[in-house]
């Protein structure tokens, strides 16, 4: 009997001790790179050109997200005269493109769950002519490859006089958005009980009034998703974004980071700032997000 | 009976009629964004792809027929840039499926860990491929980068290896920043999936004798199996058009060791300015994604049969 309870035990420590080693293996290949990251943010220029590079920073400081901010030079840059090329000026546009990013994803997000809760109670509740054809173009047009898109794009956005705007951003992102949003919800909608929305229609509400008070306040979780989703592909977008800007008015965080990383001559120290600073918002997000997540997933996906 | 009972319930025939236009009013504002930038632009990228559109020869673009489509076939870096991308595919998609089934049956146990790790897996996805190119290229820089450090003090390395600038290194880089960037993704989903796994189907494999790696092979795996189906689907095209990453982490290099294939269109049509090659390879691109898709959904379902 005791036996019986000592092997027990014994493989319930080893399970515990492979969970918390896999963890802790998946846990630094997910957090170490962004960790590294903050970690470069904080030392200067100086420590991290310096052979072998410090793994922890020797005098941590905040004079880089100082410099980025109120474009005071940090004092690392002042101790070997020849490496000032390195300051990336462009890294100090990081604030006005993270708030451009941050305009352009939720403005998305927001119509995109307007537009895509409205289509998708429809095409979930309602018999109509051209339905599966409309429903149907709406996910093909997905298939479209970005590049063959691109220049046609360009000429579009360039003949409405909209280049470089935050209009023409959220639109084109719209397109990218909107059909998955439509799909996503209606396979959530189709899900909830008809019975309710029945009664609903019944005591006089019309279809607008039963998807406001009774379907999407059941639907929550999958709206969250479909936000954070269309929010998220918004907010990484790089292509198009490069494309259709051209000045600070609109560039949005992937474009100015990329340019500011892709030059040789960059500021380490510099770059690690900007990707903090750009994961600040997709980070808070994530976690505001991360039950509803899950949880409406597992309603699409278990029904599809 | 009943579905008579259940059509008088719903709303008659007078409101039907309010009702379909209803639909049409809600489906319109979709319907058009995405018409608008949707028709048109295939129109036209169709019209490039058929046409001698250099953009340094604007005066001078005859119709061309097939020219374009048989000069991209014909060029030398379609053929390494379609091997790249093949090497890439091959080794990121199988890579970021694992990693997504393990973390999911990771995620799925109930311990402490699991709860932490389901909110920091989130974070890679989270973020533009941008900077995951740029973290990773930051890691695996030649002279300061961390990986160099720490495998030196190690003792794994005695010489900082230029992980970019060698061609095998810099290919696996890139595989695996992308699975860094694509593997949280696929396991949210999968353990999304394990989640509806019904319980009782493990106790009725554990009463049938079968414990851990068969219930895995009998329940787990074949319920995985949709699942699984579209991620390796999705994955799939994501390598495929894999661009960010390989524009802030190699620019295609060293020599052309990682220039995907969407990279090769990136640069006909931004750098060479040659629209009509551009437009012609997208859709080259596009058709053969559309085969391998096809492929897949008819190897995935004769497996189904057996």
């Amino acid at each position: 009997m005791t036996g019986v309870r000592a092997r027990l035990s014994r493989q319930h420590l080893i399970r515990t001790l492979g969970l918390w080693g896999a963890t802790a293996l998946v846990g630094l290949f997910v957090l170490g790179p962004i960790l590294w990251m903050v970690d470069s943010s904080l030392q200067g220029e100086n420590e991290l050109l310096s052979r072998p590079s410090h793994i922890l920073p020797v005098n941590p400081s905040f004079d880089n997200y100082n410099y980025i901010f109120t474009g005071e030079i940090p004092r690392s840059f002042a101790v070997r005269g020849a490496i000032r090329s390195r300051i990336s000026q462009e890294a100090r546009q990081i604030p006005q493109a993270l708030e451009n990013s941050v305009i352009v994803a939720l403005g998305v997000t927001l119509i995109n769950l307007l537009l895509g809760s409205l289509a998708a109670y429809s095409f979930a509740r309602i018999r109509f002519r051209g339905k599966g054809l409309t429903f149907n173009f709406l996910l093909g047009s997905r298939l479209l490859p970005a590049m063959a898109i691109a220049i046609p794009y360009y000429t579009i956005i360039n003949g409405l006089g909209q280049l470089d705007t935050y209009t023409a951003l959220i639109v084109v992102y719209l397109t990218f958005t909107l059909p998955f949003t439509v799909w996503f919800l209606r396979e959530y909608f189709l899900l909830l009980p008809k019975e309710t929305e029945d009664a609903a229609l019944i005591d006089g509400c019309n279809r607008f009034q039963t998807l406001v008070h009774i379907v999407l306040p059941l639907a929550a979780p999958a709206m969250v998703a479909a936000g954070a989703f269309a929010f998220m592909a918004s907010y990484n977008e790089f292509l198009f974004a490069l494309l259709l800007t051209q000045t600070i008015n609109s560039q949005t965080l992937p474009v100015i980071i990329a340019s500011v990383a892709v030059n040789p001559d960059a500021s380490f120290a510099l770059i690690s700032v900007s990707v903090v600073l750009a994961m600040v918002p997709p980070l808070l997000f994530a976690i505001g997000i991360r039950r509803y997540l899950t949880r409406g997933l597992v309603g699409a996906i278990g029904h599809a | 009976m009943a579905g008579q009972v259940r059509r008088r319930a719903a709303p008659g025939q007078a409101s039907s009629h309010r009702e379909r236009t209803y639909a049409y009013l809600t489906l319109l504002p979709a319907l058009l964004i995405v018409a608008g930038f949707t028709v048109y632009p295939l129109v036209y990228s169709v019209y490039l792809s058929l046409h001698r559109e250099i953009l340094t020869d604007p005066l001078n673009h005859p119709f061309t027929g097939l020219t374009n489509y048989a000069q991209v076939l014909g060029s030398y870096y379609l053929v390494s840039s379609t091997l790249s991308t093949i090497i890439f595919a091959a080794l990121a998609v199988p890579a970021v499926l694992a990693f997504g089934l393990a973390v999911a049956l990771l995620l799925n146990q109930s311990f402490a860990g699991s709860a932490f790790l389901r909110v920091v897996i989130l974070l890679p996805w989270a973020m533009p491929a941008v900077i995951s190119g740029i973290v990773w290229r930051w890691i695996f820089n030649g002279d300061y980068g961390v990986l160099n450090n720490l495998l030196s003090s190690l003792g794994i390395i005695h010489q900082y290896i230029p992980w970019l600038s060698t061609p095998a290194t810099a290919r696996a880089g890139l595989v695996v920043a992308q699975v860094w960037r694509e593997g949280p993704l696929a396991a949210i989903f999968l353990l999304a999936a394990l989640q509806t796994i019904p319980r009782e189907l493990y106790s009725a494999a554990k009463v049938d004798g079968g414990g851990g790696w068969s219930a895995f092979r009998h329940v787990t795996l074949p319920m995985l199996r949709p699942t699984l189906s579209i991620v390796l689907i999705y994955e799939t095209i994501v390598a495929v058009v894999t661009f960010d990453l390989v524009y802030v982490m190699t620019g295609g290099g060293p020599g052309d060791a990682t220039s995907l294939i969407s990279w090769y269109a990136y640069t006909e049509v931004f750098k060479f300015v040659n629209l009509g090659h551009g437009a012609a390879l997208a859709f080259l691109i596009a058709a053969a994604l559309v085969v391998v898709i096809l492929i897949y959904l008819r190897a995935l379902r004769s497996e189904e049969l057996y």
